[in-house]
């Protein structure tokens, strides 16, 4: 009974080694003109990797561009305020979502002022302004380390008309975008 | 050379040595800090050589130009020129026996400058420089200057100006200091510092950024500002032997820090959400607050005790002028009138106040009499008048102003006469401040 299990066994295990060897040897033979095809599909694989790749970039990119310009939308105050108006609540307010979507970024929140007024002054109420944005957005939850201040006063006019249009112009936060 | 020439300067006792005992007698002074400020007629003799038939040097006609360029700063100073008096403006030799005092007296002169040359190759010469009573045929002043070349000749007339204004007030050194300003270089500004008559221009700092809102020490050999870089104020400390550095202080505002007469400074920082007035030490620690509290406390302005401190707040809505008795911390307001006075400076004495108001033709200046209340406005514009400081001398008051359109330094006096210009060279001028020669 052994005996027979035993030559039962080698007789199975010659079987599979020759289904194995005739396997190989039917692989072998087709390996030779598949070698082509493989390396285009594998090509087309990696450009197809590529453009998605690109794509991804791209549309990072493009997120953070879009980011970066909503981060940097200006706030404009009244003459001699720094208190936040609604709309600049609002500006404020999508800059704090957008900062907590990229936890990587800083923003130097700058502060200016319009012409009128002596330098000195303005320079004390650019720093107020910079600082009520600054607040704000330290409310709405984002990390004071992520955020510091300058004021500039009036010795950065966006507009350097002297008509109550440009001075409502100068009168602005505005939200430099760094690492 | 330099030292030559001083050195002469200081002989001059020696040369022509009884001027100043001569100058303490005269009936000729003028009390700059009167209400009615007396005005004198000045004549300027033609350059003559000391010995008869010796030529004239070529810079006898550049003193002569650069004296009476230096004449307009002094106001009670009324120039006559050739056409007001009688025979002109000639003279035989530049001492009293040389000179026809009657066609000065017939022409109301009252003071006669004469200048004797010998020459001294043929670009120098030696000079004595006086200065008469024309009623009395008086020595006011006599000053000798040796070797003086073309590159001396503002000194020159800076030093003899500087005595003819002591004997006539009492005051002189306007014409030896220096006035310091913030000039716009592209996107940058830095502190240059320009000799009060607009000569020897000399740049004190070389910074990336906006530097501006300088102050001199008393002794005149630091200067501290407002340092605006791209993310940060820093305090920026420049003096003669180690250059400029960028001193880091608590928060994110240091706007216009001011010498006190001790050496200590009085700086508005950013500690408490409001910018307020601390005073450091000499090693720029925070010692103590001066000025805090809600809205924005900035501009200290200290007078020469070091007890009287006015300063801007906008603690009552809108930025007035305040001041602040250092030693007890009362503080009291200053200005009603107007909505937005601010950029105040103290006279030395701390009777005076000037500053800047807000008016509908644009920020001008004014003068405000600290006993009495009672206040006027000593510029005009056109444009905007600003940053006024008062020299230690309490006469004049140096100011910015954009009149030409273009932000320049400007001097006038604490009775508002005329601004007159200061040479800066090209590009915007602005945030003058005195270094003064005590």
């Amino acid at each position: 009974m052994k005996a027979a299990l035993r030559s039962l066994f080698v007789v199975l295990m010659i079987a599979v080694m020759a289904a194995a060897v005739g396997c190989s040897s039917k692989q072998a033979k087709s390996d030779a003109p598949a070698t082509d095809d493989d390396a285009k599909r594998r090509a087309e694989e990696e450009a197809l990797r590529q453009r998605q790749l690109e794509e991804q970039r791209r549309r990072e990119a493009a997120a953070l561009a879009a980011a970066k310009e909503e981060i940097g939308r200006m706030i404009h105050f009244d003459f001699d305020k720094y208190d936040l108006k609604p709309e600049a609540r609002s500006v404020l307010q999508a800059k704090a979502q957008v900062l907590k979507q990229y936890s990587n970024l800083k923003v130097v929140v700058e502060g200016h002022c319009d012409e009128r007024g002596t330098e000195e002054y303005n320079l004390a109420l650019g720093e107020k302004r910079a600082k009520s944005a600054y607040e704000f957005l330290v409310l709405m939850g984002i990390q004071g380390s992520r955020l510091s201040t300058v004021s500039y006063g009036k010795a950065k006019p966006l507009d350097p008309a002297k008509n109550e249009a440009a001075y409502a112009k100068n009168r602005r936060c505005e939200f430099k975008v760094g690492m | 050379m330099k030292r030559n020439l001083f050195s002469l300067c200081c002989m001059l006792a020696v040369l022509l040595g009884t001027a100043l005992p001569l100058a303490a007698q005269t009936s000729m002074s003028v009390d700059i800090y009167g209400p009615g400020q007396r005005q004198l007629n000045i004549a300027q003799a033609t350059p003559v050589p000391l010995a008869e038939g010796q030529p004239l040097p070529a810079i006898a006609a550049s003193l002569n130009d650069r004296i009476g360029h230096n004449l307009v700063y002094m106001p009670f100073l009324k120039q006559m020129w050739e056409n007001d008096v009688l025979g002109g403006l000639t003279v035989d030799k530049p001492t009293a026996d040389g000179i026809d005092f009657k066609r000065f007296q017939l022409s109301r002169v009252d003071l006669v400058l004469t200048a004797g040359w010998e020459p001294r190759g043929a670009e120098a010469g030696d000079v004595e420089l006086r200065a008469y009573e024309a009623l009395s045929g008086q020595l006011l002043i006599g000053k000798a200057y040796s070797d003086v070349r073309p590159m001396h000749v503002a000194e020159v007339a800076d030093r003899f100006c500087a005595e003819l204004m002591r004997v006539l007030t009492g005051q002189g050194e306007f014409f030896l200091s220096e006035i310091g300003y913030s000039k716009k270089e592209g996107e940058n500004r830095n502190i240059y510092a320009v000799r009060s008559t607009g000569h020897s221009t000399r740049r004190l700092t070389n910074l990336d950024g906006i530097a501006t809102a300088e102050s001199f020490s008393f002794d005149g050999r630091s200067m501290v500002f407002t340092h605006i870089g791209r993310t940060t104020h820093s305090l920026g400390v420049w003096n003669e032997a180690e250059g400029t550095k960028l001193v880091r202080l608590k928060g994110s505002a240091v706007i216009g820090p001011t010498y006190l007469p001790d050496g200590q400074i009085a700086v508005t920082l950013n500690l408490t959400g409001n910018p307020g007035i601390y005073l450091l030490d000499r090693d720029f620690n925070v010692v103590r607050p001066l000025a805090e509290g809600w809205g924005i406390n900035v501009s200290p302005s200290f007078d020469a005790s070091g007890d009287k401190m006015v300063f801007t707040s906008s603690r009552a809505g809108n930025p007035h002028i305040f001041q602040m008795n250092t030693r007890t911390g009362e503080i009291s307001r200053i200005t009603f009138e107007g909505k937005y006075n601010t950029n105040p400076s103290i006279s030395p004495d701390g009777r005076l106040l000037t500053y800047a108001r807000l008016t509908p033709e644009g920020q001008r200046i004014w003068m405000r009499d600290l006993a009495t209340g009672a206040e006027r406005q000593i510029s005009y514009g056109p444009g905007d008048d600003e940053d006024p400081s008062f020299a230690p001398d309490g006469y004049y008051v140096a100011f910015a102003s954009s009149r030409t359109g273009q932000w320049k330094v400007y001097l006038t006096t604490r009775h508002g006469d005329p601004a007159i210009p200061v040479d800066t060279g090209s590009g915007e001028a602005m945030s003058p401040a005195w270094n003064y020669k005590r």
